[in-house]
């Protein structure tokens, strides 16, 4: 692409240096409405993110018409004058990485039969339980994305995405499923269309449960809400630095039970999240953050590190081309020993609703159960029919008493079931 | 075009200006552009939907190979899609009390600045400042020859103190967002707000869950509107078989104090001179004196389910319109505070919102406040921290025992189908018999 190093070189006559982030994706969906596909889209989408760094001044700006990247070039180099200078030790320059993409699946056709496809398996295994569609998609998609500086780097990568999701409903009893992979042969449409059927069945007649203490086992996806929103943030470098972070102090301590392991792994073959350089072309490491329970590092990309006399750890990623590299993950891991957590009777937490409504800082939480289940020996039980989960996120982990012998990836977590003992319900 | 039963196009242009700060420093501020079009086709059996960045308007044949292509993809569908009849009309946007493109970025980041600084307070850690400007430029045509353009601004800022003694952390946010105009100048008492509630909190104790009396002050209690009435109001949801309100029109609620409404063309933050399927917009009053009234729809739910009005569908720019709720609040009653405190007489009052979440289906919200207060003998009390509500939509409705005879509206956004729409939401105060409080305060 000629025009992005025309872009630089015009660039570097007004500012010290210059990235550019360019994205290019195709996509295609389709929709039910209960068991009939009601909608099927295609997308085209484009977008540059420019950013400028002119003594120690950052500037940025984007635009989805590439036709008008002066426009935009001038946009940042305005955005640059405004902001407050800092340290700033330049942009990395090339080192030869292998070119070969780490979630790209070459098979995946983004085109309308292969999504009709997906459709019909899913819908195939929600016949496996006599609950009611009520809705889902299926989608495919396919980018390609550049990155270059002023210093050098011309990287490009590709990424590939299936996703699936379907809803059912049984009585007033719902049940949510989904997957989502880079790769065709990593997602189970059957079994996504046969979980959201059963669960809205098992769900179906719930009990109450009375106000207390109980041992309770939490799925990835119940335990990845807690965490995501209120966890991983706290693990952010410019979090710590800010003072926002309750974990900003404890570098060094232990800070939750000493069987568990969490770091961020970019480069686990097939994983969705997968990259070997990150959003400013530092190159993508395993992160350790808290080793047997012990907390080793926090989250920092070129911006943070340098302001803070750190080092990018090679987090810096970007919601899309519009946004500014921030602090994020590629694959954040929870690991550690793994037992059978089930054997014993335990409240099953499948799915929580309104974990994003958390205090961040505190870690202070009451969110209400979804699909939630009297479980034992990995059975389940009774069906409850609502209350609420209410705790400290923080000090859950302090009370893990077990990780599943499965993990499962939800985006860009990869996650046990967790077992906690003691943890308060507030019953109805 | 054969098979083509109906068609538009909906293209949004604009900019996005935006200023963040973080104690003190200035971390990003600038200006980005976005051009985004969706072109829907419908055929008998549903729509087939193209999505372009960038699109550079066409006529003739280049507009027809797009048509094509969507009636191509609109092949695969399945169902019966039949679109209401509806009026058509666009409103008149309110005017600028001040254009936020007439203040350059420099004034407005000083501005900005000014409400951080005001959150300068003992025990506060960080604060955090964040303005945000964008304008759209829409334009809507049908195949119908029904063809809309307008412009909308909407500009406004957050403001988030935290702060911290032993470990403790806590924080105190604020926001105001308007279509009115530039709304930066004069505001520094809402940094000063913010740092006040943070630091205050430090102090708070952990809210005790369990069944209680509630009171909601209005922005809490437009979040409940929100989240507990009006999305399973949507006909879209109600089509699915998904919302708990599907199949209950003309059944009794709640009490014959409350009335709920959605109504798009009142000049609050989810304003909309005209819907995203080119309908003119109408108020939709969902519950009636305690009695479930209408649904929100868009034209083809309003066809396949009934009972309301279309005008209710909503879109980001380059993104299929979807059934959405944009002003949404309980009308005011007939109660004074005081009664409302007098009456509930021992509980708690919820103050603010960190927002909420809803399953339609099953029926069951949850959303928590920024804080509250314990109220006992009708008096607020001791200060806590962190305290949520949660229930089931069709008994908490009964719950509503009075609502106040002054409401007023909050400005925020509501995500749905990946899709984020600014709306406000609204409320008297309310008094919430056997509402189920979450927290994490024991004996």
């Amino acid at each position: 692409m000629a025009w992005i190093d025309q872009l630089i070189h015009e660039a570097q006559k007004a500012v010290d240096e210059v990235e550019v982030f360019y994205v290019e994706g195709i996509s295609i969906s389709a929709e039910l409405k209960q068991k009939k596909v009601n909608l099927a889209t295609t997308s085209k989408d484009c977008g540059l993110g420019i950013r400028t760094v002119h003594n120690g001044k950052i500037g940025s700006s984007s635009t989805n018409n590439p036709d008008q990247w002066r426009v935009c070039l001038n946009a940042a180099i305005a955005s640059g004058k405004l902001a407050t200078p800092q340290t700033w030790e330049g942009l990395p320059a090339p080192i030869p990485l292998s070119r070969t993409p780490l979630s790209f699946d070459a098979s995946l056709e983004v085109k309308p039969a292969v999504v009709m496809d997906l459709i019909e398996k899913m819908l195939t295994g929600a016949e496996e339980h006599p609950a009611e569609v009520a809705a889902g998609s299926a989608s495919l998609s396919s980018a390609t994305v550049t990155l270059a500086n002023s210093k050098g780097i011309r990287y490009t990568d590709q990424h590939t995405g299936v996703s699936l999701a379907l809803e059912a409903i049984h009585n007033q009893s719902t049940g949510y499923e989904f997957d989502h992979s880079s790769f065709m042969n990593k997602v189970d449409p059957s079994a996504v269309g046969e979980r959201a059927t059963f669960f809205a069945m098992e769900s179906d007649n719930g009990t109450d449960i009375v106000s207390g203490e109980y041992d309770i086992l939490l799925s990835p996806l119940a335990y990845g809400e807690l965490l995501g929103n209120v966890f991983i943030p706290a693990l952010s470098g410019r979090n710590v630095h800010a003072g926002r972070s309750r974990l900003g102090q404890s570098l060094g301590e232990s800070v939750i039970d000493s069987q568990i392991t969490m770091y961020d792994d970019p480069l686990i073959k097939k994983a969705n999240g997968s990259v070997r350089w990150d959003a400013e072309g530092t190159p993508a490491r395993r992160v350790d953050f808290i080793r047997d329970g012990i907390l080793e590092t926090f989250a920092y990309d070129l911006k943070t590190a340098y302001r803070f006399g750190k080092t990018s750890t090679g987090n810096a990623v970007r919601g899309g081309f519009g946004g500014l590299p921030s602090i994020g993950h590629h694959n954040f891991v929870v690991d550690g020993k793994r037992r059978k957590i089930a054997d014993e009777r335990v409240v099953y937490v499948h799915n929580v609703v309104g974990a994003h409504t958390a205090n961040p800082m505190s870690g202070e939480f009451s969110v209400e159960l979804s699909n939630a289940f009297w479980m034992e020996g990995g059975e389940y039980d009774t069906p409850i029919r609502s209350a609420m989960l209410s705790g400290n996120v923080f000090d859950m982990h302090q009370r893990i008493s077990g990780l599943s012998k499965e993990s499962r990836a939800l985006g860009s977590l990869i996650l046990p079931s967790i077992k906690i003992n003691k943890q308060r319900i507030i019953g109805k | 075009m054969q098979g083509v039963h109906y068609y538009d196009l909906r293209q949004v242009t604009g900019q996005v200006t935006h200023i963040d700060i973080d104690n003190g420093v200035v971390e990003s501020a600038g200006t980005s552009f976005f051009n985004k079009a969706v072109i829907r086709v419908l055929n008998k059996t549903g729509w087939g939907v193209i999505q372009i960045d960038n699109y550079t308007p066409c006529h003739g044949k280049k507009f027809d190979i797009l048509l094509r292509s969507a009636c191509r993809l609109a092949r695969v569908t399945q169902g019966n899609v039949i679109l209401g009849d509806v009026p058509h009309g666009i409103l008149t946007i309110p005017s600028l009390k001040e254009d936020p493109r007439s203040v350059d970025i420099e004034e407005k980041s000083a501005l900005l600045s000014g409400i951080e600084q005001a959150a300068v307070y003992p025990s506060v850690v960080n604060r955090r400042a964040n303005y945000i400007e964008k304008i759209e430029n829409v334009h809507f045509t049908d195949s119908s020859e029904n063809e809309y353009s307008y412009e909308m601004s909407r500009s406004g800022f957050n403001v988030l103190a935290v702060a911290s003694r032993n470990g403790n952390v806590q924080m105190g946010y604020e926001r105001e967002h308007s279509i009115r105009g530039f709304n930066l100048r004069h505001q520094q008492a809402l940094g000063k707000k913010a740092a006040k509630i943070a630091v205050a909190l430090l102090d708070a104790g952990a809210a005790k869950g369990g069944k209680m009396r509630a009171v909601l002050d209005p922005e809490l209690a437009g979040v409940f509107a929100h989240e507990a009435v009006g999305h399973a109001s949507e006909g879209d949801l109600v089509q699915e078989g998904n919302s708990v309100l599907k199949g209950k029109t003309g059944q009794k609620i709640g009490n014959e104090n409350l009335t709920i409404i959605d109504d798009p063309g009142i000049h609050e933050f989810g304003f909309d001179p005209v819907d995203a399927e080119g309908v003119a917009v109408l108020r939709t009053e969902i519950i009636k004196k305690g009695i479930i009234n209408a649904y929100l729809h868009n034209r083809e739910t309003l066809s396949s389910v009934g009972n309301g009005v279309a005008g209710h569908a909503r879109a980001m720019p380059g993104e299929p319109p979807l059934v959405r709720m944009s002003n949404t609040f309980i009308e005011a009653g007939d109660a004074t505070e005081h009664e409302i405190f007098e009456e509930c007489r021992n509980g708690i009052f919820l103050r603010g919102s960190r927002g909420g979440q809803v399953d339609p289906g099953r029926g069951i919200f949850q959303f928590n406040a920024e804080y509250g207060y314990l109220v006992e003998n009708g008096e607020c009390t001791k200060m806590v921290k962190d305290v949520s509500l949660s229930g089931e939509i069709l008994a908490t409705l009964h719950g509503i025992a009075l609502c106040g005879n002054k409401r007023s509206m909050s400005p925020g956004y509501c995500g749905k189908g990946g899709q984020s729409v600014p709306v406000s939401d609204g409320a008297p105060h309310i008094l919430l018999c056997d509402a189920v409080v979450g927290g994490s305060g024991v004996d």
